[in-house]
């Protein structure tokens, strides 16, 4: 049942375009190796998908924002490109 | 009708008879009785739909002994079906009258308000999404360009809450809409698009795909769209359509259900003998 009810989380966010970001793995305690290759694996998609692009929505100047948003200027703020650089800890300076 | 009605306020069979009745020029919701028998001259079945199984679940609700009668359009029965079962309406108690609605092969002509939808501009169909397309068609758009659309058309909302008022399988006492720790109250716009995925989220196995949500909604967002989405996909993985049936919605059910019957004890002992 668990299963059936993420399988329709999954594709009702694929439908408003949120899809591949949620996953479900049943990982016994004893399979240390593939919890750790899930996640690997599930870090990386994430990765090549970029950050979310619902991150760029969701702020308190909301309401002055401009109402169209084209594809291509998503991440066109400079709030955003802050945000592109702190995605990547692991990278750079640090 | 109008005599069907009269017939059944006088022999007792209703006690209250809801439908449209014409005030001034527009059809409004009214509640025919004994009392007001002389209003009967104004029912009128028309293409003005409102929920008025709402109205009979409320009072049904407040008065256990009413025998409701019913002006019923297809979805409304549709709707009554899902209501019984989440037991918020008594059927033995309530008659219906079927109006001539939901065009087929074998009878063309229908009177429903949402046979003729406005047909969306040039923007609305570049930007968003058009309220008439089918799911498939939205499916096909890339996913980056199906959310830029999505968010065009849920950042238009201005929260009034008139698709969850309309609907009619909406019944809960308290809405998760209005819920302070689940979405952010008191501010607009809406959180977008959890405010929209809730309802959304809520509607899968409800939904009776009357479309008077998208009726009522003044920034005239695709949400009978999205609710069939989210059906197609629940009779995809569940094998349910709402308001067809007896089966419980499968999201009411916690875990699996037993598919083998309990073991039967021995010498009223759970433990194996040893």
């Amino acid at each position: 049942m668990t299963l059936k009810r993420m399988r329709f989380l999954q594709e009702v966010l694929d439908f408003v375009g949120l899809g591949g970001r949620l996953h479900m793995e049943w990982i016994s305690s004893a399979e240390a190796q593939k919890f750790a290759q899930v996640v690997t694996d599930f870090t990386e998609k994430i990765r090549r998908l970029g950050p979310n692009p619902l991150h760029a929505f969701i702020q308190p100047d909301m309401i002055l924002r401009p109402r169209v948003v084209a594809a291509s200027g998503l991440k066109s703020t400079a709030a955003e490109k802050e945000d592109a650089k702190g995605s990547l800890p692991f990278t750079g300076k640090q | 009708m109008k005599d069907q009605v009269k017939k059944w306020l006088e022999s007792g069979t209703v006690d209250i008879f809801l439908g449209m009745k014409m005030v001034d020029g527009h059809p409004l919701p009214h509640a025919f009785t004994l009392g007001n028998i002389s209003d009967l001259e104004e029912l009128v079945p028309g293409t003005v739909r409102y929920p008025l199984e709402t109205f009979a679940a409320e009072l049904a609700a407040e008065n256990p002994d009413a025998r409701i009668g019913l002006a019923a359009r297809e979805c409304t029965q549709r709707a009554l079906n899902v209501l019984s079962l989440w037991n918020q309406a008594p059927t033995d108690r309530i008659e219906t009258i079927k109006l001539n609605c939901c065009p087929s092969p074998l009878k063309e002509h229908a009177a429903c308000s949402y046979l003729d939808p406005p047909e969306a501009g040039l923007f609305k169909k570049h930007f968003g999404i058009d309220n008439a397309a089918d799911p498939e068609a939205v499916a096909r758009f890339e996913p980056r360009e199906r959310f830029s659309r999505w968010m065009y058309e849920f950042q238009k909302c201005i929260k009034c809450y008139g698709c969850r008022n309309i609907c009619p399988v909406c019944f809960c006492e308290d809405c998760s809409l209005e819920h302070k720790d689940l979405i952010g109250t008191g501010q607009l716009p809406p959180e977008a698009p959890i405010f929209h995925l809730v309802r959304a989220v809520h509607m899968a196995g409800r939904c009776i795909d009357c479309g008077l949500c998208e009726e009522a909604c003044p920034a005239d967002i695709p949400l009978r769209l999205l609710y069939r989405k989210v059906n197609a996909v629940v009779d995809d993985l569940f094998d349910y359509r709402a308001g067809e049936g007896e089966q419980p919605p499968p999201f009411n059910i916690i875990g699996e259900r037993p598919s083998l019957e309990p073991k039967p004890m021995e010498n009223g002992s759970a433990c194996p003998q040893r």
